[in-house]
């Protein structure tokens, strides 16, 4: 087994009372003493924090950047953004997947415009290396320069509906920085990698603001220079103490990202075809899914298939999960294997009232009643061999227990991700 | 994560390798998990129990506990009748998490009293946890 790596906030993590575990090639924490259910419900209620160094950022610069990118990436960077499908401009990001060839997922990932030729790629841990070779591979006599910034920057999230109020407070002139900041954008910059606006820290410290996440809540991924990181991390802390902020683990990630259906690369996408998912916004679809808007690595094989399994999110009845090992099967409710778990996590903030499923946050006149207290869900992904149609009753089984789940269209309602940032200061 | 140090392991109580502890009140024995348990598990979501009269073997799986991180079993430390299950649980899994030791999930009468005294004490416990 590879030497376990850490981030610069591995101290931090251990004297706070972090519980650890491996997470990829890292020890990362799974929750701090709050628990992974008040980490959960912070983000959805105030705002937690992330420690996420462990993903990794490669940075593309040169006139073949973009041409490379529409390559290998799956969306297209011409028809992108909103409904008009506007080409992507510096200071706006977008979420898709790196294909090999045959339409199996090398990783999912997040590609910035930072300016003319210069763009950013984040993806998941351990895998910068992976995919800037990808590119390279890929890149033939196309002229850029292609930097694997693994381990060289910080990397956090803050996520909830106070994520703003804190961030605004480290920001210089925070108001003005995070003033029209739409989803999917981003501001300022650091180590080289500069989008066309400015931002810093009060101290004058460049940071990278991005309005993005992976928990379906409102809230930014923020990158600055190693060096400067574990003093970002104390200075949100500080920020956020009196406005309800938690430092969050994995856990909480997870059930947050579960909830919001939202995959996890290598364990809901991964080496099969990216087909059959609810994840298809990722990929250049004409309308009425008949062809795509360019060619890129991997089309061919997803036009040609004609077959394949069925990903589709779950929610459960109450809070019992299972735990998804090498025994643990989808059924029918005959009792016929019909797939395969990929992801099983409690979704905290949720319950079920009546045919309706409810949020912490979903507003009273929406149907949350009065003495709601969310005893969480069950939730996730299920990997079936013919489709299921939403609102089908399904059993997940580890050989021991069984739960009864129901096929989803969506999970956790009422999330903040999208809401304008006029709102949320 | 605690260290041990930082973690409780009465000597009123015995323990299994499986992190149960047992505690004798009469001719019955409460049943719960340890402090180590609880800090590894996480947040204690969900507790299912087994019924009033239900017979079992020592080591026989009675029950699960469900934390945020995973489902795990249960594994009886002693065989006997369950003459009691701790239903406030249902309502308040967290206090397993906040209170170890006063949170017995089950009430059993053994079938052999005797297989109190093969059980750890604290100090074989915490031995057995340093590795």
């Amino acid at each position: 087994m590879d030497e376990l790596r850490t981030t610069r906030l591995h101290a931090w993590h251990l004297e706070n009372g972090a519980n650890m575990a491996r997470f990829g090639l890292y020890d990362m924490p799974l929750w701090y003493p709050a628990g992974a259910k008040a980490e959960h419900l912070a983000v959805i209620e105030s705002a937690g924090v992330f420690d996420t160094s462990h993903m990794a950022v490669i940075g593309l610069q040169g006139e073949g950047a973009r041409g490379l990118l529409q390559f290998c990436f799956t969306k297209d960077l011409d028809r992108c953004l909103g409904k008009e499908k506007s080409p992507l401009v510096a200071g706006r990001c977008v979420y898709g997947v790196f294909l090999q060839p045959d339409g199996t997922v090398i990783d999912d990932a997040i590609v910035y415009q930072l300016g003319g030729n210069d763009y950013m790629v984040v993806v998941n841990a351990g895998m910068g290396g992976i995919v800037a070779e990808h590119l390279d591979l890929h890149k033939g006599r196309a002229s850029l320069t292609i930097i694997d910034y693994t381990d060289k920057l910080g990397k956090m999230d803050i996520q909830g509906p106070v994520a703003a109020k804190i961030l605004e407070k480290v920001l210089r002139n925070g108001d003005e920085v995070l003033a029209g900041m739409v989803y999917f954008s981003c501001r300022g910059g650091c180590d080289g990698l500069q989008s066309p606006t400015a931002a810093a820290l009060l101290d004058g410290t460049p940071i990278l603001v991005s309005r993005t996440g992976y928990t379906g809540e409102f809230g930014f991924e923020l990158f600055v220079a190693g060096e400067n990181f574990v003093s970002l991390w104390q200075m949100v802390l500080a920020a956020g103490e009196d406005l309800g902020l938690l430092p969050c683990g994995l856990a909480a990630r997870d059930s947050l990202r579960a909830g919001a259906v939202l995959p996890l690369s290598h364990q809901d996408i991964g080496p099969w075809l990216f087909a059959n998912n609810p994840w298809q916004f990722a990929l250049p679809w004409q309308e009425g899914e008949r062809g795509f808007s360019k060619d890129f690595l991997g089309a061919a094989a997803l036009l040609a298939a004609t077959d394949g399994d069925h990903t589709l999110p779950f929610a459960g009845f109450d809070l019992r999960k299972i735990t998804v090992g090498k025994d643990t099967f989808v059924t029918d409710l005959q009792g016929d294997t019909i797939g395969q778990v990929l992801t099983c996590a409690t979704d905290m903030a949720i319950g079920r009232v009546g045919e309706m499923i409810v949020s912490a946050a979903t507003p009273a006149a929406e149907g949350r009643p009065e003495d709601f207290k969310p005893r969480g869900l069950s939730c996730g992904f299920v990997k079936v061999r013919k489709p299921q149609a939403v609102g089908e009753l399904v059993m997940l089984t580890d050989g021991k227990r069984e739960i009864k789940v129901e096929i989803r269209q969506d999970i956790r309602p009422h999330r903040s991700a999208r809401r304008p940032i006029t709102a949320m200061l | 994560m605690k260290e041990l140090s930082e973690l409780d392991f009465p000597e009123t109580v015995r323990y299994t390798e499986d992190h149960e502890w047992a505690a004798v009140d009469g001719d019955t024995v409460r049943i719960g998990v340890s402090d180590y348990a609880q800090d590894q598990l996480g947040d204690i979501v969900y507790v299912e129990m087994p019924e009033v009269g239900d017979m079992f073997e020592k080591g026989d799986e009675f029950g699960t506990l469900e934390s945020v991180k995973a489902v795990s079993e249960l594994y009886l430390p002693m065989g006997g009748e369950v003459v009691a299950v701790n239903d406030a649980l249902l309502e308040t899994p967290e206090s397993i998490n906040q209170e170890p030791y006063g949170s017995w999930i089950i009430e059993i009468r053994p079938t052999d009293p005797a297989e109190y005294e093969e059980l750890m004490n604290a100090e074989d416990y915490v031995d057995m946890l340093r590795g």
